[in-house]
């Protein structure tokens, strides 16, 4: 209760005598965090979105023959030699004639004179829905028309393959912001309560020799780096909301937003970005801290 | 708290066989050995650069020794650390011959500073600067920048704040170097009183004045060494 006292009071004279470094710090903080959420809403809508594409994702085999019993045995083994998968659907040549006419609807008299088994037969291979193995789909179409019996592969090639390379392009830019955020978080708080000491260094010496614990000094310092945490974080946070906001408001309607179903972070991201951010400044002024006691 | 109250150790301080040497080759303390009683009053001098400083150093652990052992209040102080070495140097009031007060606050705060460090409540933090700058004639220097004082307002600032958290054991660093008789005497009655409500107070000093008329017990020291100890009157 009294130490909860002291160290209030302690911390309310370190704020008056450096609240301009303070605030550089807590801007530093929040600019840092803005950065970083920002990047990692992105790349999180951009994996929403990848999982949803995923959902239609699935590449289609197509065969020269109509596979026995026997034969499609061994296809579904080779096929699950490559990797995992989701599903492996065999489609005949009447299965398939029969969803084309399904698909030309009331067009489907243009049929009639063709023979039921013009379209070739084929297997649908639905990848895991995993990243990992959507990265995957190039090299498993690859190894899918080396096949003896395949005639071709197909799935929507082009636009999968640049969608994966920017979300990967864009987990890299999320681990540089991310970095960022921790250098500058732990440094810059780091940094600023490395000054105040300086700035009061006869005042922590005097401290120490009418017999402050080291409690007692380190505590208001440490509390500083949670609140630069906590109140950082928390304004990054709010300026990243606007920002989505204002983007969203004026861009409503049918567009990109809309396309992917852009939304904010669930509450425990949130909170786990808050704590995070707590966490390293946290650590930045306990490492100054520790220094300082050790001389 | 506990281990300097109960119970009263006969002695306080106990010195064997004590060297201070300071890099490249001073020695500023040579095989100094020394016993203080709880409760005494014990004069040290001797002429400039003699030791003395060195010797009350030692004692509240700003330095450690090159050499022997340093008890205070039984525990070996400089084998002391954290929590333990805080509570003790709570009990040990030092005033500094060089002050060492925070220029840019008031003297208020600068005596304040002893008793927040162990929890005092504000009120009685309050009260008991009132009355210690009202003992030493300072009372309308209470919100003056300390900074801004006299040297020997300055002076008695820092005695104040030595002796403000009622510590067991108090240093004194040539408290009335900067001051006239009659404040010498106020300074004297502080540390009296103290004294009488059973601090031990070690004096290190230039003026014979105060305790030419005592019987306390006086040390000598010249170069590092204990040239003599005896009895007040002898010296
Ligand atoms: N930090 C230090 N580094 C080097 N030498 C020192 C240091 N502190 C003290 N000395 C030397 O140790 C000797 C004793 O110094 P000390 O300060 O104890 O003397 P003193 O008796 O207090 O003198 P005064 O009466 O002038 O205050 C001196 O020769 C001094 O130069
Ligand atoms: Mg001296």
């Amino acid at each position: 209760m009294n130490f909860w006292f002291a160290v209030l009071r302690q911390m309310g004279r370190n704020l008056r005598q450096t609240w301009a470094s303070q605030c550089m710090t807590l801007l530093t903080v929040s600019l840092s965090v803005l950065i970083f959420a920002f990047f990692y809403l992105i790349y999180t809508n951009m994996l929403n979105a990848g999982d949803k594409l995923g959902d239609d994702l699935r590449l289609i085999v197509y065969l020269q023959d109509e596979p026995g019993p026997e034969m499609q045995e061994q296809l579904r083994r080779k096929i699950t030699d490559f990797d995992q998968v989701q599903e492996i659907k065999f489609i005949s040549r009447a299965q398939a004639y029969e969803r084309f006419a399904k698909q030309l609807g009331q067009n489907k008299d243009v049929l009639e004179d063709m023979p039921t088994d013009f379209l070739p037969p084929s297997i649908e291979v639905t990848p895991l829905k995993t990243l990992r193995s959507l990265n995957r789909v190039k090299l498993f179409s690859e190894y899918l028309s080396k096949l003896p019996v395949t005639l071709k592969v197909q799935y929507g090639q082009d636009w999968v393959e640049r969608f994966f390379y920017f979300i990967r392009l864009l987990s890299i830019v999320v681990i540089l912001s991310g970095s960022l955020l921790i250098l500058t978080t732990v440094f810059m708080v780091a940094y600023t309560i490395r000054l105040t000491i300086m700035g009061r260094q006869a005042e922590l010496e005097l401290l120490r020799l009418v017999g402050a614990t080291n409690d007692y000094i380190r505590t208001p310092f440490m509390l500083e780096g949670l609140m630069q945490g906590f109140f950082g974080s928390t304004f990054g946070l709010v300026s990243l909301y606007s920002l989505y906001q204002w983007i969203k408001i004026r861009f409503s309607g049918p567009g990109i937003l809309y396309l992917f179903n852009f939304t904010f972070f669930t509450p425990d991201t949130i909170v786990l970005i808050i704590i995070a951010s707590i966490l390293l400044c946290t650590v930045g002024s306990y490492m100054s801290m520790q220094k300082f006691l050790r001389i | 708290m506990t281990e300097m109250n109960a119970p009263p150790q006969p002695t306080i301080v106990e010195l064997i066989k004590v060297s201070k040497n300071y890099p490249p080759d001073v020695i500023a303390l040579a095989d100094v050995s020394l016993t203080v009683e709880t409760g005494e009053m014990f004069f040290l001098i001797g002429k400039s650069g003699a030791g003395k400083t060195t010797l009350l150093k030692l004692i509240c652990n700003m330095e450690t020794p090159s050499n022997g052992l340093i008890e205070v209040a039984g525990q070996n102080i400089h084998r002391l650390k954290g929590k333990k070495l805080a509570r003790l140097r709570q009990k040990i009031g030092v005033a500094y011959q060089d002050f060492k007060l925070l220029t840019d606050r008031t003297v208020a705060e600068n005596i304040a500073i002893s008793m927040e460090v162990s929890y005092k409540k504000p009120p009685v933090i309050s009260k008991r600067v009132k009355d210690l700058l009202a003992q030493l004639e300072l009372s309308d220097k209470h919100d003056a920048i300390t900074g801004e004082l006299s040297r020997g307002e300055q002076q008695r600032v820092t005695l104040a704040r030595a002796v403000a958290n009622s510590p067991t054991l108090i240093l004194v660093d040539e408290p009335t170097g900067n001051l006239d008789a009659a404040t010498t005497e106020k300074v004297m009655n502080l540390l009296n009183k103290c004294k009488s409500s059973g601090a031990t107070i070690i004096i290190a000093t230039h003026d014979d004045s105060l305790y030419r008329h005592t019987d306390h017990r006086i040390m000598e020291l010249c170069r590092g060494k204990i040239r003599r100890v005896n009895g007040g009157l002898q010296a």
